[in-house]
């Protein structure tokens, strides 16, 4: 790693802590202006109960003193406690949480990456053929289809399915703990993102087959798999590794509908309860770390992509970033399904 | 531009079963507006969970609800969440685009720092939270906060045209007559950038109707008993088991919906721009 690759990621580290302090400021500033709290939603609450309650929260100091003390328990990696569960540590509570939400993510991203990308190859290879079209058309199903849809489907097929069709011998209990549990929210959530892969690397594979380079190769007499592999797949790959960022935040996005959906204990889910019962310490806590868990996402996609593509060389100009990330603008309508 | 966009618009057959698709999902928003089937609010039309009959074409929902009347409203409201996020943010991202790759300096920077602040957030959670905590939940509040988080990529795009745009010949010969900026940016740069914009606009709406659909399953969306295609897709989920029919048809609507909007943007993008033609 050379130190311009060194200074490049420390811009990043930067820019990212830079976001997830502002955004996470104005939630809590914008939060705070906010009449009403989580306390008023409890049933018939003991007046004196309820002063003890936010005097315990510091929630009767003026906001900017609130601030102040909560950015320095956040640079200090303390997200506060939360206001409906008493005593309850958010930054704990966060990173168990994310466990469970990463081990979902990258599953879906195994899926979305080894489906996408080899129906991709071969519907390239073998392009104009019955499997180029079946696969094709199934990516324009699948490309406007729902991660709650997917799910729904998914759902009816292995659940109710399996039931009818084993004679009640099976049930497939939908949740999280168990191995068996993971693939129906993962193929749900990696879906509609492995529609997206699919195209982009047939179409950006049809493009580089055609080209002097992969010709000689073929004309050199190598065998096939060694001409696709390492001589056309390396430079195919390039769009689809820049499309990877989005995806994703795709995923990240997509998974809190799919947490909710399938019961799992995750960021998502946590996220959608506290909203709901008005818990903003931890609604801010959660927010933050998803714009740190996104913007290190990112930063690990744009690094892959110089090795990839050597013309692209991380230079320690943040403008380089920027300039590269031109190239999926044309794909930031997909990323959010 | 616009005859020639138009003819190898018409040769895109799927760009075609996309606007016919649009256009009648239009009419039936229109329709419902005046008339439904059953008033989609009414409960106990008939047996709940009932399947198709000819009575009620699309079945009954858990409150024994007409599901077609209630797909009908579904149809309105996704529309008018679509039209009216595409609409709103379209008009911030190119009031502020124009102004960043027109005057640059300071107002660039700031706008940039804008997109690359939000560009990397996830659009879903600033939607959610943003409804959540203004605890609004009509449909302007949920236009707006689509919006809000749905200027950036038109915002990015029209700032990219006009900086390409404001060096070309026809912009300094304007120029040189001594043409004011506001004429400039919008008799000369803005129709010349029109067909990318157009474009991403086209794009918008299925992703905010997406959105609407997202917020309505997880109990954000416009309030109940307004009927919304997520909020009716939520409600089948519990009697998927037994009543399958409640779920799956707004998610098939959903599906179509989303299907149409992505052929019609598709094929105005080969249209409008030859050039980024795949």
């Amino acid at each position: 790693m050379t130190r311009g690759t060194l200074i490049y990621i420390g811009q990043r580290l930067l820019l990212i802590t830079l976001t997830a302090l502002i955004v996470s400021s104005i939630v809590f500033i914008g939060v705070h202006q906010l009449p009403g709290n989580a306390f008023l939603s409890e049933r018939s609450p003991n007046p004196l109960a309820e002063q003890q309650l936010v005097h315990h929260y510091g929630l009767d100091r003026p906001w900017p003193v609130q601030y102040v003390s909560w950015l320095t328990g956040v640079l200090h990696g303390d997200l506060g406690e939360s206001l409906v569960n008493r005593g309850v540590k958010i930054t704990p509570l966060v990173l168990r949480e994310a466990r469970v939400s990463a081990t979902l993510g990258f599953w879906a991203m195994v899926f979305t990456i080894t489906l996408g990308m080899s129906l991709g190859i071969l519907a390239a290879v073998k392009q104009n053929t019955l499997l180029d079209y079946v696969a094709s058309f199934c990516a324009v199903i699948g490309y406007s289809m729902p991660s709650f849809v997917t799910a729904t489907f998914l759902v009816l097929l292995t659940v109710t399915g399996f039931f009818a069709w084993s004679g009640g011998l099976v049930y497939e209990n939908i949740g999280w703990g168990k191995p068996e549990q993971i693939p129906v929210p993962a193929i749900s959530l990696g879906l509609l993102p492995s529609a997206i892969i699919f195209r982009l690397t047939r179409a950006s594979m049809l493009e580089v087959i055609r080209q002097d380079y992969v010709r000689t190769a073929w004309a050199k007499g190598l065998r096939s798999r060694i001409v696709i592999i390492r001589h056309a797949l390396r430079n195919a790959l390039i769009p689809v590794i820049t499309i990877l960022g989005p995806i994703t935040t795709g995923v990240i996005t997509g998974s809190i509908v799919i947490e909710y959906i399938f019961g799992i204990p995750g960021l998502g889910k946590e996220f959608i309860n506290s909203i709901a019962n008005r818990d903003y310490n931890v609604v801010i806590g959660v927010f933050t770390f998803y714009a740190i868990l996104v913007g290190i996402a990112n930063l690990l996609v744009d690094l892959v992509y110089p090795i990839l593509d050597p013309r692209i060389r991380s230079d320690g100009h943040l403008t380089q970033l920027f300039r590269a990330r031109c190239h999926f603008r044309r794909h930031r309508h997909l990323r959010s399904r | 531009m616009w005859q020639d966009a138009w003819r190898r618009l018409r040769r895109n057959r799927l760009a075609l079963v996309g606007m016919a698709i649009v256009t009648i999902l239009i009419l039936t928003a229109i329709i419902s507006a005046f008339w439904t089937p059953y008033p989609v609010w009414i409960q106990s039309l008939g047996p709940t969970y009932q399947g198709p009959t000819a009575k009620h074409l699309f079945g009954l929902d858990d409150s024994g609800r007409d599901i077609l009347s209630r797909l009908m409203g579904g149809a309105q409201v996704s529309m008018i969440v679509g039209v009216g996020t595409a609409t709103l943010s379209s008009i911030i991202g190119i009031v502020l685009g124009l102004l960043a790759g027109f005057y640059r300096g300071w107002v660039d920077a700031v706008v940039s720092l804008l997109i690359n602040i939000f560009y990397g957030l996830p659009d879903l959670l600033i939607v959610l939270l943003i409804v959540a905590v203004t605890q609004q939940r009509g449909l302007q509040n949920i236009i707006l906060a689509i919006s809000l988080t749905a200027w950036l990529g038109m915002a990015r795009l029209v700032r990219g045209q006009t900086l390409s745009l404001r060096e070309r010949e026809f912009v300094e010969a304007a120029r040189s007559v001594g043409t004011r900026d506001v004429h400039l940016l919008i008799r000369h740069i803005f129709p010349n950038a029109l067909g990318p914009i157009i474009v991403q606009a086209t794009f918008v709406i299925p992703a905010a109707i997406l959105f609407e659909a997202f917020l309505s399953y997880l109990g954000f969306g416009v309030k109940p008993p307004t009927p919304s295609w997520g909020a009716m897709a939520s409600e089948g989920y519990r009697s998927l088991q037994f009543a399958p029919h409640i779920i799956l048809i707004p998610a098939a609507a959903l599906c179509l919906t989303l299907m149409a909007f992505n052929f019609m943007g598709d094929g105005l993008r080969d249209a409008l721009d030859p050039r980024m033609r795949r």
